[in-house]
């Protein structure tokens, strides 16, 4: 990670990835930190400055004691809204990332000029007895693999082939994910409520095979939000910027210049 | 030396095929494969069993193990409260209900209060981290498990020790405002308390606290090691050295009338090592909590880098062990009363001294029958030879409440 720098907001120490000039976008990773070598990197990075931060606990960042909660997450990312230069910042979620993305844009709108969620997940859409986010803890790791990607065999990481220090790092992310979205699983309950809060253009892209949170969690979701669009990506699973960076950014683009 | 009879109840009557396709034994076995029938009859064989030991003067353990063939005993409390009415002589270990999967230690120390008063006193408290599938079942988050153990342990004393009206506690992991449990515990201030744990750090954390520490299925030489560490913690933080009576050691064993019964019989015990262990990855070994990133990364591997250290839980290396490996690595004790006698002293002696004896005496296949005779033999033939516990200066001593 060679343009690994650090950030360091309220006093916590963050590692941060910078891509490209202009608008200030901000992207919020979901359950494993970015890869640096991310072909979507430099694509999006045509369209902005990105500042991609490891959440505390993942990837380099580390995690300041009793730091253990979504809400520790959602008031650091307030502040380094803050922290910024710019009046306003593009904020993007991935996934867990893009949780994190709609509490805060539900708390601070006013701050943003736009809103990207990919496959968010944090809401709760169905009944009580049908889980609307894939246990990615409790299901079989060949589940999960199966459910996350669109092809998996191309995609999907391989533990194998990884560096010591690589699987490390994705051990400190399951080990902080599981300490953040354990209960309630993945998921705010009271986060529906506020979506309507969202006074921006919103964009939700969805990979249209993705079974950990469904395209029709999706729908459910951009419902919710009221100046929001929903788009799909073909042949691409719960990493649509992974499995199709070039469409995933001409639609992300699409929608910050139109 | 006080011995002490642990029985998992466990159910072994799963068709061979059905485990062998399952990847998992716990946790998400379908229920559908014990029959509640056969249920009743294991209780009612177990309790008695625990009624034997009483006669005898064999302590009795209740365990917890949730959702699993390993044990039906789930719901630990309420065996203890039919052991604190149906034996009355001998003492009483949970070992124990599982508080880190349990969110309220309040209601934890409320139920072993009413089980001391219902027994006069005979209830030891004994506390046990458990982990994997258990935090799976108990839907209670992995990581972090170990901070909320103490905080539990500290609470439940807090619960048990507090008698002038309510106490509030506002902790890390748990909140309650108003604490004023009914009954208190018969023994002050309150009953003896044990931890089941391996490794040296929390070894050396009972050694400061000056709880029992119980080492279970773990051998001579790891036990060797907790022990060292506790008797560490105690001289570093200026505490008068144990005695015998801290430590506990805890082992399959049978006692038979000859050494080709006891050995016969007694091998039908490893069906818990073999056959019950069986963990899904994602329930044991990719569970997030248990181990450091920096060793747990290496699980994710499905084939090891070569030179690579292998990383295992201690029940790894149990699964599919056999008689012979079991004994010689003090897993199993089983022979005539001679040899059992001699197996147990020569543990004693490696690990520096035991003042309990927790025998694992029923498992797998090894019928009601058979379990009553390997109790009476131990009791009668074994017991009665090993040394006394030597006691720990200064430590609190249970006694009756007036």
């Amino acid at each position: 990670m060679t343009d690994a720098e650090r950030l360091t907001v309220e006093g916590i120490e963050l590692e941060v990835l910078r891509r490209g000039k202009g608008r200030p976008i901000l992207i919020l990773h979901g359950f494993d930190t970015i890869d640096s070598e991310a072909p979507f990197l430099d694509l999006l990075g045509r369209y902005g400055e990105l500042i991609v931060p490891s959440h505390p606990g993942f990837g380099q960042s580390p995690r300041p004691k009793d730091f253990d909660t979504v809400y520790d997450l959602v008031h650091l990312y307030l502040a380094t809204l803050d922290a910024l230069p710019s009046d306003k910042v593009t904020l993007l979620g991935f996934s867990f990332g893009g949780w994190l993305a709609a509490e805060v844009g539900a708390a601070c709108s006013h701050r943003l000029d736009k809103l990207v969620l990919v496959d968010p997940i944090g809401i709760k859409v169905s009944d009580r007895e049908t889980p609307d986010i894939l246990d990615v803890f409790n299901r079989s790791p060949d589940e999960v693999r199966r459910r996350s990607w669109h092809d998996p065999d191309r995609f999907a990481p391989d533990y194998n082939a990884m560096s010591d220090d690589a699987l490390v790092v994705h051990a400190r992310n399951r080990e902080a994910l599981c300490l953040y979205a354990w209960h309630p699983y993945m998921h705010n309950p009271q986060l529906p409520r506020w979506l309507d809060r969202i006074a921006v253009p919103t964009l939700l892209v969805w990979g249209a095979s993705d079974r950990v949170v469904t395209p029709d969690y999706g729908r459910a979701y951009s419902r919710l939000i009221p100046n929001s669009r929903f788009a799909l990506i073909g042949r691409a699973g719960h990493h649509p910027e992974i499995e199709q960076p070039e469409a995933f950014v001409e639609r992300v683009a699409e929608f910050l210049n139109p | 030396m006080q011995a002490w009879y642990h029985c998992e109840n466990v159910y072994p009557f799963v068709p061979q095929e059905v485990l062998d396709r399952a990847d998992s034994v716990r946790a998400s076995l379908p229920n559908k494969y014990c029959d509640p029938d056969i249920a009743a009859n294991l209780f009612e064989e177990c309790l008695d069993e625990h009624l034997l030991c009483d006669e005898l003067g064999v302590n009795v353990v209740s365990i917890e193990h949730h959702s699993g063939i390993n044990s039906l005993y789930g719901a630990s409390p309420m065996i203890l409260g039919i052991l604190a009415r149906q034996t009355k002589r001998v003492r009483i270990l949970s070992l124990g209900t599982l508080i880190s999967i349990r969110p309220d230690p309040v209601r934890i120390a409320e139920e072993y209060a009413t089980a001391d008063v219902i027994s006069r006193g005979r209830l030891e408290i004994g506390f046990v981290k458990s982990g994997d599938s258990e935090m799976v079942s108990g839907n209670a988050n992995p990581v972090g498990f170990v901070d909320r153990f103490w905080e539990a342990i500290d609470l439940i004393l807090k619960s048990l020790t507090s008698h002038d009206g309510p106490v509030s506690w506002e902790g890390k992991h748990f909140t309650h405002r108003h604490i004023n449990i009914w009954p208190p515990p018969y023994q002050r201030p309150h009953p003896p308390l044990w931890a089941a744990t391996g490794d040296p750090e929390t070894s050396a954390e009972l050694g400061r606290r000056g709880i029992i520490n119980a080492l279970v299925l773990r051998g001579p030489e790891a036990s060797k090691r907790a022990f060292d560490a506790y008797r560490h913690a105690r001289r570093e933080a200026g505490l008068p050295a144990p005695g015998t009576d801290r430590f506990a050691y805890a082992a399959l064993a049978y006692v038979g009338d000859t050494d080709e019964e006891g050995v016969r019989i007694g091998s039908k015990l490893l069906w818990f090592l073999n056959t019950s262990l069986k963990q899904a990855p994602q329930y044991s070994r990719l569970l997030p909590g248990r181990t450091p990133p920096e060793i747990a990364s290496q699980n994710y591997r499905t084939q090891p880098r070569p030179g690579a250290p292998v990383v295992r839980r201690p029940a790894d290396s149990l699964i599919g062990i056999t008689a012979e490996q079991a004994i010689a690595r003090g897993i199993l004790c089983a022979g005539n009363p001679d040899t059992v006698y001699r197996q147990i002293m020569d543990i004693h002696k490696t690990v520096g001294g035991f003042g309990h004896f927790i025998f694992i005496g029923r498992s797998g296949f090894l019928d009601h029958h058979e379990a009553e005779k390997g109790i009476r033999l131990l009791a009668k033939e074994v017991l009665p030879r090993l040394p006394a516990a030597t006691t720990t200066a200064a430590a609190e001593p249970a006694h009756a409440a007036e």
